[in-house]
C-alpha cells in the first residue's frame, strides 16, 4: 500500500549532502564505538542493598511490595489475591499453574479479546527483571510476562519479580539483554499524571494498583529470610 | 472561563512578533501564576534528581555525543531504520514537508476506512497541524493525553512541550470538562478531573481501531520505536488498535538499542523530575497476536535536512524534547509558551521555529532571550542554545543589510549615528551635552525616564531608564584634576 515517492530519494540525498563533511560511512561501527561512555555502568551495592533499594523505589511509587522465598511463592500469591478483594483474574498464557490460586476465576490469555480482558478485575504476570535505581519493572512480553494488553487493561496488576533478575543500574539491564527485545515495556510505578497543576494523581489509564512480589532466589547471599520486609526497607542506603 | 482570555496563534507564518504577542500574557495575572507555579514545581523536582546522579555530566556528554553522532551519519541510520522496520513488518513512508506528511496519513486512514483516530501526544503532529487537516478530511481525532484533552475540549493552545496545559489551573479544567463532558457536579479536585478523563476515553480506547503517535526515539539497529509517557494512554493507543501510524522527525533516530541506557536516564529526569517515567514502550514493526497488525512510520523532513547542513545550527536537531530549557528560562517563566507563536516555545523553540521557517518567519524569536545560558546548562544533550541564538541573530541582521528599506529604519539610523559618535571624542561629549539637555524633557521628578518617543519607546515600554546625571564622569574627572587633587 506504500505510495512510491521520490521524497525518499530527495530527503536522503539532502541528508547525505548535508553531512558530507562529517559522515564516515566506511567505518561507522568504529566511530560509534569510540563515543565517550564514562557514565556509571556497573552498580556498587551488595545484593541485599540492591533488592532493598528496588523495594524502596517501588514503594515510593505507591506500589505494594512483599518479599517471599521461592518455596512460599504460591502461598504469597494466594495471600495477595485474597487481600485484593477481587475474583476474576487474567493469567498470562505461560503463567505456571501453581501461581493460579484455587478459588478464583482464572481466564488464561489465549488471544482473549479486549472486551473479555476488560471484564477482568486483575492480572498476574511474571517479569523479565527489575532496575533498582529507578524502581523499574521490565517486561519483554514472553509467555509468562503476557501480551502487552493483559498488563494494561485490568485495574490491578500483580507482578512476580525474582531477586536474581534485579540489577542496580539501567546500563546493567542493557548489558543483560543478549538480544534487543522485539517488545518491551518498562513500568516505574502505576499509571500517573501531573498535568493538572503538577499534582501527581495515581491511576489514569493503566492499572491503578501495582503489586509486586519479590522472590528471594539468591539464597544465602540475600538475607531477606531472616529480616522482615520492614527491616529491609530500613536497611536502605540513604 | 478559559485558561486564556485571548486566542494565541501558534502558526509561525501568522503569529505576531514576540514583543507584541507577549502583551496579553503579561496582562493576565492568572495565567502567569499558573505558569510560574508549574515551572517551580518541575524545576525543584528536576534539581533534586539531577543532584543525586553522580554521573550527570558524564551522561550529558554521552547523550550529546550519541545524538551528534546520529546526526553526522543520519542518512546511514535512517536507511538502516527503514530496512529493519520493514523487515519487522512495518511500512516506512518519507515526507518532505508538512503537506506531504498530512496527505500520507490521510491516505492510510482512508484505506483503513477510519472515521475516528486516537492520538498519543505528539508535538510533531502539532507542528504539521494535523488535527484540523484530519477534521477537514472527515476524520475525528481524539487526543488521549490528559493535558491534550484539556486543550482539545477547551479549544486551548499548547504552551509547553511536555505539560502543554500548564497554563490552565484546576478550576479552569473543571469548567472545560463539566461543559464538554456534560458533568454538572464535577469537583475541581485533580483526582476527580483525572477520573472524568479516564471515563471519557475508556470506550474510545476499546473501540477506535486506528491510532497516531509521535516517537521519542527511533532505533536504527532494531527498527523499533520508543514512546515515553506517564498515564498509560500511550500504551492503550499502541496496544489496542489494529493500525498504528507513527509520525517522527527524521532527526529522532539513534543508532542502537543500548543507547537508550543514556537517553532514558537523562530524558525523564530533565522532563518531569522523575528517575524514570511510569511507562516506556518499545516495539519493532508488527508482532503477531500482540498489538496493531498494521504499522506505518512517516519520517518527516520539513526543513530538518537544511538545519543539518549548517555547522552551528545542526546541534538544534539533537533535541530530545525534554523541555528543561523552557523550565529553566527566565523569559519563559514570565511569558509562558503562547507568545512564541509556535508549538515549540521556550529557548529550543526560539532556535528551532525560525529555522523550520527558513528564517522567513518567527524572526523576533532569536531576540526573545537574555542569553543568560541557563538553557545550555540544563540541556541533557548539551545544545548550546545561546550560541545558536547569536548565529541566528547575525543572520537576521545580514538579511536586513541588503534591503534599501533599512535607510528608513530608526534602529538602523540610530546605530549608524552611534557608530559615528562613539568613534570621535568631541562628538561624544557634544552628544552627552545634548542628551542631558534633551532628555531633561522626558525625565520625571524622581530622576527616571518613564516614556520615550519613537524607537526609544520600545525600551521604555517595559522598563524605566535612569535620567542622565547632571555631570558626566569626564567632567567630574577634569574638574578634579584642575583642583590639583
Amino acid at each position: 500500500m506504500k505510495v512510491p515517492s521520490d521524497s525518499r530519494a530527495r530527503i536522503l540525498q539532502q541528508v547525505h549532502a548535508a553531512t558530507q563533511k562529517t559522515e564516515n560511512p566506511g567505518d561507522l561501527a568504529s566511530t560509534y564505538s569510540s563515543l565517550p561512555r564514562t557514565y556509571v555502568r556497573a552498580g556498587r551495592l551488595s545484593a541485599t542493598e540492591r533488592i532493598a533499594l528496588m523495594i524502596e523505589r517501588l514503594r515510593e511509587y505507591d506500589a505494594d511490595v512483599v518479599v517471599t522465598i521461592p518455596d512460599k511463592l504460591d502461598a504469597a500469591i494466594a495471600t495477595q489475591l485474597k487481600a485484593s478483594g477481587r475474583h476474576v483474574f487474567i493469567a498470562a498464557e505461560g503463567l505456571p499453574a501453581s501461581w493460579m490460586t484455587d478459588g478464583f476465576e482464572w481466564k488464561i490469555d489465549r488471544n482473549l479479546s479486549a472486551a473479555e480482558i476488560e471484564t477482568c478485575e486483575g492480572v498476574v504476570t511474571g517479569s523479565f527483571g527489575g532496575i533498582a535505581d529507578s524502581g523499574t519493572i521490565v517486561l519483554h512480553h514472553s509467555a509468562r510476562e503476557g501480551r502487552r494488553i493483559v498488563s494494561l487493561l485490568p485495574d490491578w496488576h500483580l507482578c512476580i519479580l525474582y531477586a536474581s533478575r534485579v540489577v542496580e543500574t539501567l546500563p546493567e539491564y542493557f548489558a543483560r539483554c543478549d538480544q534487543p527485545p522485539v517488545l518491551a515495556t518498562y513500568i516505574s510505578g502505576p499509571s500517573a499524571t501531573a498535568d493538572i497543576e503538577m499534582t501527581r494523581i495515581k491511576g489514569v489509564h493503566g492499572p491503578r494498583f501495582l503489586n509486586v512480589i519479590v522472590v528471594d532466589d539468591l539464597g544465602a547471599e540475600l538475607n531477606i529470610r531472616q529480616q522482615g520486609k520492614e527491616e529491609i526497607s530500613q536497611g536502605k542506603s540513604t | 472561563m478559559n485558561g486564556t482570555s485571548y486566542h494565541p496563534v501558534l502558526d509561525p507564518t501568522l503569529a505576531p512578533p514576540f514583543p507584541k504577542a507577549v502583551l496579553p500574557v503579561l496582562r493576565n495575572p492568572q495565567l502567569r501564576k499558573n505558569v510560574a507555579h508549574a515551572i517551580d514545581v518541575i524545576q525543584a523536582k528536576r534539581s533534586r534528581l539531577v543532584a543525586e546522579k553522580v554521573d550527570w555530566q558524564e551522561l550529558r556528554s554521552a547523550g550529546a555525543a550519541i545524538r551528534e553522532h546520529s546526526l553526522a551519519h543520519l542518512g546511514a541510520y535512517l536507511e538502516q531504520f527503514e530496512v529493519r522496520c520493514t523487515a519487522a513488518g512495518g511500512t516506512v513512508h518519507w515526507a518532505a514537508d508538512a503537506d506531504e506528511a498530512r496527505r500520507i496519513i490521510v491516505e492510510i486512514l482512508r484505506q483503513e476506512n477510519a472515521s475516528e483516530v486516537i492520538k498519543i501526544k505528539t508535538m510533531t503532529s502539532a507542528e504539521i497541524q494535523l488535527n484540523p487537516f484530519l477534521e477537514a478530511a472527515g476524520i475525528k481525532a481524539y487526543e488521549t493525553d490528559l493535558a491534550e484533552i484539556i486543550l482539545q475540549l477547551g479549544h486551548e493552545e499548547p504552551s509547553h512541550i511536555v505539560v502543554p496545559a500548564l497554563h490552565v489551573n484546576r478550576s479552569q479544567v473543571r469548567e472545560i470538562f463539566a461543559q464538554s463532558m456534560g458533568i454538572e457536579d464535577l469537583s475541581d479536585d485533580p483526582k476527580a478531573l483525572t477520573a472524568a478523563a479516564r471515563n471519557y476515553l475508556r470506550q474510545k480506547f476499546l473501540t477506535v481501531p486506528t491510532a497516531i503517535s509521535g516517537a521519542n526515539f527511533l532505533v536504527a539497529e532494531t527498527g523499533s520505536v520508543a514512546i515515553v509517557e506517564s498515564e498509560g494512554n500511550g500504551r492503550m493507543c499502541l496496544t489496542l488498535p489494529n493500525t498504528m501510524i507513527t509520525l517522527a522527525g527524521i532527526e529522532k533516530v539513534i543508532p542502537r538499542f543500548q543507547d537508550l541506557e543514556v537517553m532514558l536516564q537523562v530524558l525523564a529526569r530533565s522532563a518531569t523530575g522523575e528517575r524514570m517515567n511510569p511507562y516506556t514502550s518499545l516495539w519493532s514493526g508488527v508482532t503477531p497476536g500482540d498489538g496493531p497488525q498494521r504499522f506505518h512510520v512517516v519520517l518527516l523532513d520539513n526543513g530538518r535536512s537544511e538545519i543539518l547542513a549548517k555547522n552551528t545550527e545542526r546541534q538544534t536537531l539533537r533535541c530530545i524534547r525534554c523541555a528543561a530549557c523552557m523550565n529553566s528560562c527566565p523569559v519563559y517563566r514570565q511569558t509562558g509558551g503562547h507568545a512564541y507563536g509556535s508549538v515549540y516555545p521556550g529557548p529550543i523553540g526560539a532556535i528551532l521555529t525560525p529555522q523550520l521557517m527558513q528564517m522567513n518567519h518567527a524572526q523576533s524569536l532569536p531576540y526573545a532571550s537574555s542569553l543568560c545560558g541557563a538553557c545550555y546548562e540544563v540541556c541533557p544533550v548539551k545544545i548550546n542554545i545561546p550560541e545558536v541564538l547569536l548565529e541566528l541573530r547575525s543572520q537576521l541582521v545580514n538579511q536586513e543589510r541588503g534591503k534599501a528599506a533599512k535607510f528608513f529604519d530608526p534602529m538602523y539610523l540610530g546605530l549608524r549615528a552611534a557608530n559615528l559618535i562613539f568613534s570621535r571624542a568631541w562628538l561624544f561629549h557634544s552628544a552627552q551635552y545634548l542628551g542631558r539637555v534633551g532628555l531633561k524633557l522626558f525625565t520625571g521628578k524622581d530622576g527616571w525616564i518613564h516614556r520615550l518617543p519613537s524607537v526609544g519607546g520600545e525600551w521604555t515600554q517595559t522598563r524605566d531608564l535612569r535620567g542622565l546625571p547632571k555631570q558626566p564622569f569626564h567632567g567630574w574627572w577634569a574638574a578634579r584634576q584642575k583642583e590639583g587633587r
